[in-house]
């Protein structure tokens, strides 16, 4: 029955969705949002992607020989929608992209029984790093707990948390209340006071409670997770208030060049902690501007292309040709499958030597993933933005991945536990 | 000439009370069941199973709740968001709590839930009425949103805040959670809506649906020919809240797997309201068209922009089949000029666009998303327009039109 049912479904699909298809490439498909609250800084990020797959499909013809069909599916970060989309390319794509935390945590699931490989570069659930438990998800090169992590080791280079007061700015959504448990774990071993401040999804262009809260308690630093128009609002709301700017810090989303240019200067000393970093004069950037840009195949434009969610679209859209690259090397063929690229994630290594071919140099840590480690820990940098543009101050960064691997592992099991029975890789030998 | 009643012949007042006192519409009835319970589950792929088919029929569930009480007892809410999440949060605590209760029984449960909160917030009714009474729904919508997010015990301490269904087992077969197959999910989703529309159905016709409909048209009447109206209110929105309840726990269950509190904020109030809106306040099967117009038609519109309309597809054969029915029933039903020329336009811009794409022209997919939401805006304008008492009186119409049928009037 549940043969029949599939082929069925194979067949049904075929009808309406093959004429689509196209003949001899890799369907890696985006599910993008280009509308709704968060397109402002959702639309960078996808157009640096794009042009990157644009960029090998135009300089190489793809990768290995194959052209890449890099098609987006709009959701405008609506879950529903989102599902939407991951059940309509499923049946050809060797790779999902969920591009939500929301998305991400219902599409988690689903990808363990379909067995599809689940990118979220930078985000969605930290405990995605055990990859024994969750074979079929990646989160490279960074996850929200190694930014906590890098953030408190950032804030501790002053001297001891020891009595000082943070307060964590977040969205109330499962993406902002995400670093919760390790920020919980870090102020109960270095003695600082944690003060959560949720934003809720209706609040977030108005802040003056929360920042009304924050004047009142005053924190010594104020830790932002914030997304889309929320991050615009607390950034003007903090410049409002006079919050000493020095003393704010965002994630890696948080660090939109678009929202800091609405204070300028007065938004000079506003820290986000990154792993990439936009490099225009890296060799790939100038390949993009001459192949993809001028050629008119971009929907970007210059000032967006100098900013930090540019190039971060860029080093994501790398991670997946360089696991596409290398599981064609590893299989002999170049139309690989679902399980194929999978050992492709599993197995990247991007060195320091990798980067400087790509052309990439600087616009990412190093860092290499295994069958138990699907995040890579790579690290970052922490940028400031000087009032026109983010610069680094910090040298590479690198979590303390040992202090928190027990609760990855408690996370991870638990969530095996809830959604029995759930398939691990118990082939896996690695350790993290 | 199809709907011809002439020769059914009522020879008891038992026969004249029937559910279907037209053989036709009983035929037709049964036709549509075929496909619900046989011809759909042996064909639909597994994205009609999880986009079209399970959220249309869960929508319609949740609508027929709301129009219980909106329609029938016209008591105005704004609160069925919130009262699909009472319903998705009890059956999660439930199956966590009890793990080995029988899924279905779990989430009928639910619905019992949501009915007692529904009846705590329908108090104020019986001194507020109309748009009053819709800002004090309002209030639960905002309140117990508020609660799922604040009262972490409801999502067992998760740290992420949302509920996610754990794999649900009944008789060996996985029924919900990532393990299921869609077409299980679809069967009890259909099990469930059949059984609470059948409950609907004859509600509405006995007592109780004479006593809203009373109470609805004029409640000062109503209780002058002796009608308890808080016994007929508070009736109402257990009911209707009884029916969302389930609704959201099949929402959550059997379709998506997750959720995050946000999910049952205003916007998926709203959304039901239209459908019930649109479908026709006071009728049963008003709310599946109007499901099948507000979430079915943005899933197909989407497809249809993804396939090249010129080459053979069973899809837009379907559509232009669709088209010249919609232009036939126009003509002769609504008879309005303008309405078949929207139609018509529809067609050549469709026409349009298929041409281009064999000239190679892909659109991209936030456009397709921009024009998506302006035409299922121009749609909603257009059946108002053409029937200000929605779907469910447009198929009266034209059903009255075929009885009477080759005469005009």
């Amino acid at each position: 029955m549940k043969h029949f049912t599939k082929l069925a479904a194979a067949a049904a699909l075929g009808t309406v969705m093959g004429t689509a298809a196209i003949a001899e490439s890799l369907y890696t498909p985006n599910l993008a949002y280009r509308t709704g609250p968060f397109a402002a800084t959702g639309i960078p990020l996808m157009n640096g992607q794009a042009d990157y797959m644009t960029l090998l499909n135009e300089r190489d013809g793809g990768i290995g020989g194959v052209a890449i069909d890099f098609e987006e599916c709009e959701t405008g970060y609506s879950t529903e929608k989102g599902v939407e989309c991951y059940e309509k390319t499923k049946g050809k794509a060797i790779v999902t992209q969920p591009w939500s935390t929301g998305i991400t945590l219902q599409v988690l699931p689903k990808t363990n029984v379909d067995e599809i490989p689940i990118l979220a570069p930078g985000y969605g659930f930290s405990p995605m790093a055990d990859g024994k438990v969750f074979q079929w998800a990646f989160n490279v090169p960074s996850g929200y707990w190694d930014a906590a992590d890098m953030i408190v080791q950032y804030l501790e280079q002053d001297g001891s948390l020891d009595g000082k007061k943070i307060a964590f700015l977040h969205l109330d959504h499962p993406y902002g209340k995400e670093p919760l448990p390790l920020l919980e774990k870090l102020a109960a071993e270095k003695g600082f006071e944690l003060l959560p401040i949720p934003v809720g999804l209706k609040e977030m262009q108005n802040q003056s409670a929360q920042w009304l809260q924050i004047r009142r308690e005053r924190p010594d630093n104020v830790v932002m997770w914030g997304w889309g128009a929320m991050n615009a609002g607390a950034i003007t709301e903090a410049v409002k208030t006079k919050y000493p700017m020095e003393n704010f810090i965002g994630v890696w989303w948080a660090g939109h060049d678009a929202d800091l240019k609405l204070v300028g200067e007065e938004g000079a000393g506003y820290k986000s902690i990154s792993w990439s970093f936009p490099n225009p004069e890296a060799p790939v950037m100038q390949e993009i501007k001459e192949m993809v840009f001028d050629a008119g195949l971009s929907q970007s434009n210059e000032e967006e292309m100098q900013g930090v969610f540019y190039g971060r679209g860029i080093v994501m859209s790398m991670i997946l040709a360089e696991a596409i690259r290398g599981a064609q090397e590893n299989f002999g063929t170049a139309e690989i499958d679902a399980t194929q690229l999978r050992w492709g994630l599993e197995n990247l290594n991007i060195t320091e030597e990798r980067l400087e071919e790509l052309g990439m140099a600087g616009m990412v840590p190093p860092f290499s993933t295994s069958c138990a480690n699907h995040t890579g820990h790579s690290g970052g940098w922490m940028l400031e933005w000087d009032g026109s543009k983010f610069v680094k101050v910090s040298d590479l960064l690198t979590p303390n991945v040992d202090g928190y691997s027990d609760l990855i592992a408690s996370a991870a099991a638990d969530y095996a536990t809830a959604n029995a029975p759930w398939a691990m890789n118990e082939e896996c030998s690695a350790t993290n | 000439m199809l709907y011809r009643t002439a020769g059914q012949f009522k020879t008891s007042y038992v026969a004249d009370q029937a559910l279907f006192p037209v053989r036709q519409d009983a035929f037709l009835l049964g036709i549509l069941l075929v496909f619900g319970w046989v011809i759909f589950p042996l064909t639909a792929s597994e994205f009609t199973f999880q986009t079209l088919l399970i959220p249309i029929l869960i929508y319609a569930l949740a609508a027929m709740g709301l129009n219980i009480l909106t329609g029938f007892a016209g008591q105005l809410s704004l609160g069925t968001g919130a009262f699909m999440g009472v319903g998705a949060y009890a059956c999660y605590k439930m199956v966590t709590i009890f793990p080995e209760l029988n899924p279905i029984v779990a989430i009928l449960l639910s619905g019992f839930f949501s009915a007692g909160i529904g009846v705590v917030f329908g108090i104020p009714s019986l001194r507020i009425k109309g748009f009053y009474l819709a800002i004090a729904t309002l209030a639960a919508q905002f309140f117990l949103v508020w609660l799922f997010e604040k009262w972490a015990w409801l999502y067992n301490y998760n740290a992420s805040g949302a509920i996610q269904v754990p794999n649900l087992e009944m008789f060996g077969i996985f029924v919900s959670g990532p393990q299921a197959a869609s077409v299980t999910e679809y069967y009890i989703v259909l099990f469930v809506v059949t059984l609470l529309t059948i409950l609907c159905i004859n509600l509405t016709r006995g007592n109780l649906g004479r006593t809203w409909k009373a109470t609805r048209d004029m409640d000062i009447a109503a209780e002058l020919i002796g009608i308890n109206l808080m016994k007929s209110k508070l009736t109402a929105f257990a009911i209707s809240s009884y029916i969302v309840g389930v609704a959201g726990a099949l929402y959550v269950f059997m379709w998506k797997g997750a959720a995050e509190p946000n999910v049952f904020d205003i916007p998926l109030s709203f959304q039901v309201l239209f459908i019930a809106i649109i479908g026709g306040l006071g009728s049963i099967m008003g709310n599946y068209l109007g499901a099948i117009l507000i979430v079915g038609l943005p899933v197909v519109l989407n497809v249809i922009a993804g396939t090249q309309v010129f080459q053979m597809s069973a899809l837009s054969a379907f559509i232009l089949i669709a088209l010249v029915a919609a232009i036939g029933f126009l003509s002769w039903v609504a008879r309005s000029g303008w309405a078949i020329g929207a139609v018509i336009g529809f067609a050549v811009l469709t026409l349009i666009y298929g041409y281009a794409q064999t000239q190679g022209f892909r659109i991209d997919s936030a456009l397709i998303e921009h024009i998506n939401v302006m035409i299922i805006g121009g749609l909603i304008i257009f059946f108002l327009i053409i029937e200000p008492h929605g779907l469910n009186q447009l198929w009266r119409l034209i059903r009255e039109k075929l009885i009477i049928w080759p005469f005009p009037h």
